[in-house]
Formats: structure tokens, sequence, C-alpha cells
């Protein structure tokens, strides 16, 4: 195991420092020089020599690269080119917010699909069984920005429940933190709730057909029982590594969710950095994205080893 | 049985949450004293604080007269009246502006507003403002303080926009000691004084306690920057925001016809939606294409179905709060026959960069689809407002046809340089703009007259609409400005009636 | 069980049917022209040749949904088709030669490229490029190379293991034949039925991209845009949000059901390999 984890730990530290060259070559390629953009049509060409330097585009690429992928290490991102602040803060403040966002989300997909999805499974030759496999397609068919907007429009708008978008800081104010945050975990939470319902259902029904729990049933013990006692851990092996896919994949995909409720998320702020040319924020935040997918991963393979004693 | 617990559980959280906030929304503008506040919702966040070397409407829409003040402003009529100056004086020819500045005016660091500070802020344009618009200001010879209450502003020669320039950002008066961080960190004699800055989300201005005048009626004032016209609108409905600065959906309005609730101000703007067109390369640097793309386009069809009808059909390129203003709609009626005549059947394929947004969206789908009744096939691509519409279009000049909002007032001025991206070049219309500053009042409004006939007679762009200021608000916001015909949303006047 | 017909094939079949001959219809005709402004039809209630009504615009919401189907089918065929094309050799590659470094070299790039999701490669993309279809159908064919490279792997690994395989392999043969003869033909379900899941995901990635402003420029009908035109007019006509919305829901369905029906129709015994998302 510890072999395991050490080699496994090597393949991230490599992967994370290819993603930084992928990553820094790819905004290499985004026409524009930053210190032209800076300072528009009329600039003078010493004033742009001027601005390059100060910024550091000046040198050359490998020098950049190793400046900032040192900066890295020490959790420096830079300073914006065009809001001439620090990026990290930016960087780590809307991580935050994305965190709870998707966590929650997560949270709420849990809660669902777990029962709904163990329930299908048990029951998976009477209607109500079908009825919640048939449910969890439907939701999964529907795009988690079309969730939020409906959700806005009944509990919001109409109810006038909840606030229709907008984050409040847990440090201002924790009621309106969670009232903030109520509507967006729904709307990711439903989406990801009915996707993973339908793993859930197949890894309880994969693990019912195993030996072992046939035969507890045989001895009399009910289904329930004995998948409790003995099927959980094997089921939730392909449950965690869905759980971790759709983790990855959320921490982007959650931007959608960010702009319907207008929540200063991760997503928002590289679209902003897109929008306002602010290149050096862009490829900060797409390498948090990126590592932070590496690192889920990462965390998927070592689970995926604990629990499975056949990997052991 | 355990399931529906849960889902009970569920159930209850999001009501017992729902139920303690009350009918409040994320804006805190609950409880008593909270009514000092008020929340307003804009569409795009200033990149940074600094409008003297960042491009963008929104830096001044937020910080002018709020937080910065000039000699100067407009009113609500375009009509210049005294800030910091208590009075001016011209000399007889008009080439001597003699201001008197008010007295006891501080700055929010609490150093003192004198002659020295007016003597820096202008001369700082000329040093280190990075903006296209301080060539407005070239027009100064030379800055003098004559006591620590009067300053004196020398020009080149008599002109008749230097003081309305100094009515815009290009005046904003700046403390020697507070230009450090203009990113971060304004420093201005106005009432308010930034309070916070959530990025991606809201700026807090805070009332400015020692402010010199009247002090504002609101503690704190909450700008709340919406990417998306839907979430400003549903904001409002639930009570997130109190103003809506500028409805971006005008389909949307009838949401808030109920008058106990909203209340809606229309008005004019200065913002000519503009169909430009490249005058510098082929086909619109031939005249008669250009004048077969004004007469292609059914302006009132377009106002109906892009914006809702709301706005106003111009035909060039003067507003109708400025003095000089004719309705040039009359110069190219729509008629597909006479542009398909004009064209000689030739077929034409061409790029429309647009900003990605909503009013250029949506205008350019109704251009594309007329253009291709008389043979111009137009592909619509949308750029990243600003920064990628800036660099490909405005900087490069590399498009045939965009659309934007010329939001500047009293920016007819910029057809005259040639190098700007119209890249219309007629010597006649310099010589005209440049007769009219120089002019009488009355010769100002004769010569800008025949500049915007000139103007629509070239074809040197096609002129969409007048932009509409659409302000909707909770019942009970006072003092909310009508026209939209400055720099800056003024929140001075700006109150809630309990 | 093989062979059977099931719910699931027939609901899916049928619904990626409308959606194929919506699209293959939509290149002949449509009852108007999808893109034609006319301010005489705004906001038209449907009926008398307008069958779901028109837009602000005064198009046509059918002929939308038509050309719509359109563009959804183009980003999906192009977009599974660059992941296949990519994916599929790469997962032969690595599960033919478990061992060998090239496999490693294989898996670990995969892992590389999946870290950077479609929306994230749309945007940088677009960032480069400008947004437009080809950039959204080229970073969601991208992102969903890992899936087909792993599920074409471990699809591989079964195959290698069985008796013809070892039996061509002490023949002799080559590894190339090998993989052709045997191993491709026996991993094509599980792949079709992958290509059939991606497809609904491209689907759902398109919408997300055309709502940011990241996918179909205008004035191109696509669903995903429509939807979010519509927003404005949520609360006064409702309708032009809802046809748009149940599009999207009932073609993604429908390729997920064909998915699941493909794969028990197919080949029972492969289930254990699941279709990546």
């Amino acid at each position: 195991m510890t072999l395991y984890l050490l080699k496994r730990l090597a393949v991230l530290i490599a992967s994370t420092a290819a993603a930084a060259v992928v990553v820094f070559a790819f905004m290499a390629l985004l026409p524009g020089d930053p210190a032209e953009i800076a300072l528009g049509v009329n600039a003078t060409p010493e004033a742009v020599a001027e601005l390059r330097r100060q910024f550091g585009t000046d040198r050359p690429p490998l020098t950049q690269f190793l400046d900032w992928a040192g900066g890295l290490l020490q959790g420096d991102f830079g300073i914006s080119y065009v809001t001439s602040s620090p990026i990290g803060p930016q960087i780590s403040d809307r991580l935050g917010v994305t965190a709870v966002l998707v966590l929650g989300g997560m949270v709420v997909a849990l809660v669902l699909a777990v029962p709904a999805g163990t329930f299908a499974a048990v029951h998976h030759r009477n209607p109500l069984g079908a009825a919640i496999s048939a449910f969890s397609q439907v939701g999964i068919a529907v795009p988690a920005f079309l969730a939020g907007i409906l959700l806005v429009f009944v509990f919001a708008v109409q109810a006038q429940a909840l606030p229709s978008g907008g984050y409040v800081p847990i440090s201002e104010s924790p009621g309106e933190w969670l009232r903030s945050l109520l509507l967006p975990w729904l709307s990711l939470g439903l989406v990801q709730g009915a996707v993973l319902t339908r793993y859930v259902r197949s890894a309880v029904l994969d693990v019912m057909r195993e030996d072992y729990l046939r035969t507890a049933r045989a001895k009399g013990r009910g289904a329930t029982g004995a998948l409790w006692r003995h099927g959980l851990r094997n089921a939730s092996i392909p449950v965690v590594t869905v759980l971790g896919l759709q983790l990855a994949t959320l921490l982007i995909g959650a931007v959608v969710v960010e702009r319907v409720f207008v929540i200063p998320g991760l997503g928002d702020l590289l679209l902003n950095g897109v929008a306002g040319r602010d290149l050096l924020l862009v490829q900060g935040v797409v390498m948090v994205l990126v590592a932070a997918v590496l690192l889920i991963n990462f965390v998927v393979d070592v689970a995926y080893h604990l629990l499975d004693p056949r990997l052991r | 049985m355990r399931r529906i617990g849960i889902w009970l559980a569920a159930g209850g959280l999001l009501l017992a949450t729902a139920a303690c906030g009350g009918g409040g929304g994320g804006g805190g503008d609950t409880g008593g004293s909270a009514a000092q506040s008020l929340s307003v919702g804009f569409v795009a966040e200033p990149a940074n604080l600094d409008f003297t070397s960042t491009e963008g409407a929104a830096i001044p829409q937020a910080l002018l007269v709020n937080v910065y003040e000039g000699l100067v402003k407009l009113d609500q009529d375009g009509k210049i009246v005294p800030l910091l100056a208590e009075k001016w004086d011209v000399s007889d020819d008009r080439k001597t502006y003699t201001f008197t500045l008010r007295k006891g005016v501080k700055f929010s660091s609490g150093a003192p507003f004198t002659a020295d500070d007016v003597v820096f802020s202008l001369d700082r344009v000329k040093t280190d403002w990075k903006l296209k618009i301080k060539s407005q200001l070239d027009v100064i010879d030379d800055v003098e303080k004559k006591d620590d209450s009067t300053a004196v502003v020398t020009l080149k020669r008599p002109s008749n926009g230097f003081l309305y320039a100094m009515a815009t950002r290009l005046g904003a008066m700046f403390s020697r000691t507070g230009v450090d961080d203009l990113a971060n960190k304004p420093v201005g004699t106005g009432p308010y004084v930034l309070g916070a800055w959530r990025r991606g989300d809201s700026i807090r201005l805070d009332a400015n306690p020692s402010y010199w005048g009247t002090k504002p009626a609101l503690s704190s004032i909450t700008l709340k920057y919406f990417k998306d016209a839907t979430a400003m609108n549903n904001a409002l409905l639930t009570g997130g925001i109190d103003v809506i600065s500028s409805v971006q959906a005008p389909e949307s309005l009838q949401q808030f016809a109920d008058p106990n609730r909203f209340e809606t101000v229309e008005g004019t703007t200065n913002g000519e939606v503009v169909l430009s067109m490249n005058n510098g390369r082929p086909p619109f640097d031939d005249k008669k294409v250009r004048q077969a793309v004004r007469h292609a386009i059914d302006h009132k069809a377009l106002l109906d179905t892009a914006w809702a009808g709301r706005g106003q059909l111009i035909g060039s390129m003067v507003p109708p709060t400025d003095p000089w203003y004719e309705d040039r709609t009359g110069d190219y009626p729509y008629d597909p026959a006479k542009a398909k005549q004009l064209l000689g059947g030739k077929t034409y394929n061409v790029k429309m960069r647009i900003p990605n947004l909503p009013y250029a969206v949506s205008s350019a789908q109704v251009v594309k689809s007329q253009l291709a009744q008389v043979g111009i096939n137009a592909e619509i691509e949308p750029l990243e407002f600003p920064a990628r519409w800036l660099d490909q279009v405005f900087t490069k000049g590399d498009y045939d046809l965009s659309i934007i909002n010329h939001v500047e007032p009293r920016d007819m001025g910029i057809f005259a340089d040639k190098s700007y991206y119209f890249r219309y070049d007629n010597p006649e219309f310099g010589k005209l703009l440049a007769s009219a500053d120089e002019g009488t009042e009355q010769q100002q409004i004769d010569d800008l007259k025949k500049a915007a006939k000139l103007l629509s007679d070239d074809a040197a762009a096609d002129f969409l609409f007048l932009f509409p200021n659409l302000i909707v608000a909770k019942k009970g916001v006072t003092g909310l400005p009508k026209n939209a015909i400055s720099e800056s949303f003024d929140f001075t006047a700006l109150s809630r009636q309990q | 069980m093989r062979g059977r017909l099931n719910a699931g094939l027939l609901v899916g079949g049928t619904l990626v049917g409308l959606v194929t001959l919506a699209a293959l219809v939509s290149f002949f005709w449509t009852p108007h022209d999808p893109t034609l402004v006319d301010a005489a039809q705004k906001l038209r209630e449907p009926g008398g040749g307008y069958l779901l009504g028109a837009d602000k615009f005064g198009r046509d919401t059918f002929s939308q949904l038509m050309v719509g189907a359109r563009t959804t089918l183009y980003v999906g065929i192009v977009a599974v088709g660059i992941a296949a094309a990519l994916g599929i050799p790469l997962g032969m590659i690595a599960g033919m030669t478990p061992r060998g470094w090239l496999s490693e070299l294989i898996m670990r790039v995969n892992d590389l490229v999946f870290a950077f999701p479609a929306l994230l490669l749309a945007v940088m993309l677009g960032a480069v490029y400008g947004p437009g279809t080809l950039t959204a159908m080229i970073a969601i064919g991208v992102a969903t190379v890992p899936a087909f490279a792993r599920v074409a792997r471990a699809a591989t690994l079964q195959v290698m293991v069985t008796d013809y395989v070892l039996a061509a392999r002490a023949a002799g043969r080559r590894r190339p034949a090998i993989a052709l003869r045997h191993v491709l033909p026996n991993i094509g379900s599980v792949l079709i039925v992958q290509a059939s899941v991606s497809f609904a995901i491209a689907i759902l990635a398109e919408a997300a991209l055309s709502f940011l402003g990241f996918g179909t420029r205008p004035p191109t009908p696509s669903w995903g845009r429509m939807l979010q035109e519509s927003q404005e007019l949520l609360f006064s006509t409702p309708r032009l949000a809802l046809w748009p919305g149940l599009a999207i829901a009932l073609a993604v369905l429908g390729f997920n059901l064909l998915g699941d029906g493909l794969r028990d129709f197919l080949d029972p015994k492969l289930r254990r390999i699941r279709a990546e998302r």
C-alpha cells in the first residue's frame, strides 16, 4: 500500500508539472501583447517596452515560466495586468465559494441518490423502483442551468421565499449565507443526484447478484440487512469513482449555475478574466482548476485501493 | 419510511431558512437602520477603479460626481453648473478661464482641496492619462495657481468644448497625495467614499462624513453587478436590489408593471447605437455600398424587435438633448429596392464583429436578416466585451461591420479622427468641427448641424437608434436621474421614502 | 437475452430518430426561414402556419427547432467522432500492451487530458480562436477522448484473455491483425454504447456553452441559445423557453436510453464495463 501511495504521489506531481507546462504554453498562444492591450491605441513604443519590463513579459518564455511556476509553489500567482492587484487572494476567495457550492450540491446529490438508488435496486422488479429509474433518466436529461432557472422562478419569484441570486459570505450573516446557497445547491444536487442514482442502483444490483449476498438471503436474513452488512463496501467502489468524476467536472461545470444565481465563484472569475484579457489571471484560474481535478483523481484512486480488498 | 423522512427534513430546512429571512433578499435592505442604504444593479463591473488609465464606462459611472468631483458638472438638462468652482469668468478673447474655487473643501484623505490640486490634476491628464479621450483637453495651453482658491486655465484657442470636457471624467480633481493606488483606492472630494469592493459582486459606497456640501440622504449605496439581464430582473423582483440602473432585457418590463410595487423611469441617454462600417477597406470604402446599407435597414422594425420599441430613432450622431439636434431619420428611408440598385446587383460577404452585449447581439440578428434581403451576407461574430472587441475592432480596426453603443457625451468628434476605428476621412467634417469649437454659441450650433448632416449624407455609419434610459425601481425610491446624459450615475439625490 | 428488443431501445430509438428526421428534413424544408426577422410576426401566438408561434424577432419557433436539431446532431457527431477517432486506438493500444511503457504513457496523458473538462477547454479555445460551434465541438471532442480510451482499454483487456485471442497469439499473428480481426469487433458494442452516452453529454455541453455565449453564434439556431434568448420572456411568453428546453431534455433522454438499450440488446455480458460519463 505504501509503495502504491508513493508511486501514485509521484504520478500526481509529474502530472501537475506537465499540466503547468501545458497551461503556460497555451496562454502563450493567446493573441495580443498584455502591455499593448493595457496601454491602448495611442501608446508609444517606449511606453509599451517599459510596461513589458514591468510585467516581465520581455524576458524569454522559459524564464517567465520558471518564475511563474516557482511563484505557484509558494502560493504566489503574480499581479494582474488589468486590475493591478494580487491574483492569489482572488483565486482563493473564489475557490472557497465554488468549493462550498459544489460540495453542498454533491451532499444534496448523495442524500437523494443513495436511498433512491438503493430502493430502486432492491425493488427493481416492482413499479416504484422502475419509476425511480425512469425519473432519474429524466433528471439526467435536464441541463443544470435550466433546473436553476426553474427553481428561481418557483421559489424566488413566485413564492418569494428565497433570494433569486447573490452570495452572502458566511462571516456577514450565516442565515443569509445559507439562504443564498439553497437554490444553487438544489439545482446542482438534483441533476447530479439523478446521475448518481443510476450508478448507485446498478452498483447495488451487481452486489445483490454476488454469492455471499445470496447466501445471506438464503439464510433467511432480510435483503436490506444483508446489504447493509456485506454489500455496502463493495457497492461503494464504483459510486466513489463516479463521485470523483462528478466533483472534477463540477468545479468548472458549476459556472452555469454561478451565472444563473450571480455567485462569485471560480468559473465566474475565469469568464471575467477571459472577457477582460486578464491573461495571468486566466492562467492562474485554469491551473488551479486542473490541479484540483488531478488531486481529486488521486484521492479517488487511493480510496479505490482502500475500499477494494482485492487491490490491497 | 427513512427515505420519506429525509425528504421531509430537506423540505423543512428549506422552509425554515426561507421563513427566518422574512421578505428581504441578499441586499440587506430590511430593518430600520438599513432603510438608509440602497442597492442598485449595474451591468458591467469596473476592471479597476482607475479611469485615468483604463477604458470602460463602468468606472466613471460609479465614481464621477459620487466620489470624484470636477470644477463643474452637468445637470439633468445637460447644462454646465458649478461644483468645486463657485464660479468662473471667461476672458473676452474666450481663451482664459478663471475658476474661483469653493473654500473649505477637503479630500476624503483629509487633505484640503486648493488651486494646487487643480494644476496637478489638469497637468496629470497630459502626462499620466492613457485614454484616447484625453485629447479633448489638448486645447489647454497652461494651468496656473493665482492663489489658493483661484486657478487660471489658458487655452491655445477659443473652445466651446473645453468647459464641457471639464464636466466629464477629464475634469475630475485628484489629490496630490491620493494617486498612488488609483486602481484600488480612489481619493476624491465627493459625497461618497469607497466603502468596500467585493470583486465580481459589488462595490459599496459610504457617505463621506466630511463632505463640504449637502450630506447625501443615504448612508451607503451598494452597486451590484450582474452579467445576466434576467438575474438582475429577478433580483429586483425578489428584493435583492432596489433599482435596476439600466434595463438590459426590455421585453421583460411588463414584469414590473404593478404600480404598487415598482416604478419605471424612461428617459434618454447620450448613447447612439451605431452600426459602424469600416470606411477604410472594401466593400465599405465605397460610399454607394454604405448608402445601400442605410437604405436596407428598417429602423423601426429593428427597434421594435431588438429592443422592444424602447428608444428613439435619430438618424445621426446627435442625441435630442444636444442643442444642435435635428431629426435625420428621413435621410435614408427604408427602401430595399433602392439599396439593391445602389449595389448594382452585386453581392458581398462581410464580417460583423460585435461585442457580446444584449443590445448588440439582438440588433445584429435583425441587421443580418435585413442586409441579406439586399444581397449583403454578414457573418456575425460576437467578441467578448470589453477586451476582445476593443482589441480587434476598436484598436486594430479589423472588421467590416460592428454595432456598439457610443455612450460618451457629445462624441460626434470621434468621426473627425481618421485613425478612429470608423476610418472615416472627410476633411470637410473636421473643418466644421474645428470652426464649431472656436466659434460663438450660435455658430457652434449651426456648424454642428451641418456636420451631423454631412455624416449622415456620407453614410459614414448607420445610426440604429438612441439607447433609452430605462430605470426600474422599487416604489418609494426617489431622486433617480431621468436622463443619463453624463458619464456618471449621479447618486447624490437618491433617497428612499418610508 | 441477446437481440431482445427492450423499452429503452424502443423509446430511445424513437426519440433519436425524431431528432434525426427533423434535422434531415430541415435541409430541404422548414415552414419558414428560421433566421428571417419579421416584425409583423413578433411574439405571434401558435397557429396559422406558425405551429409553435414566433419569437421576439418574429422567427418561427418550429423552424428554429428543426434547424436547431441539425446543430445539435452536428456538434454531437463531430465531438463524438473526434473522441472516438483518438480515444479508441489509444485505448486499444494501451489494452493490448498492458505492462508496456506505451500503455503507461497513454494512460497518464489520458489522465492529464481528463483534467481539462469540456467547458474549461471551450472557454480556453474560445479565448484564442473566438467562440463558435467549431471551437465548442473540438473542445467537447477532446475532453471526451479519455472516456473512450478508458472504456476501449478496459474492454480490450477483457478480450485479450479470451481463448480465441490467446490462440491467435499462439499462432503468431501480429498485433495489428489481432486488433482488427479480433479485438475491434468484440469491443464494438461497448463503444457504441459509449458513443451514445457521450452524444448525450455533448448535447448538454453545447447547451451550457451556448447559454454562456461560448457556443453557436447567432443567428444560427441552437437549442441552447434559444433557451438563453427566451429568458427575458420567461414570464410573459414561457412557451419560448419550454420548447427548446423540452427538445434538449428529450434528445438527451433519447441518447441515454438508446445507449442503455443497446447495451442490453447487443451484449449483456459486457454490462460490467460501464460507459464513462
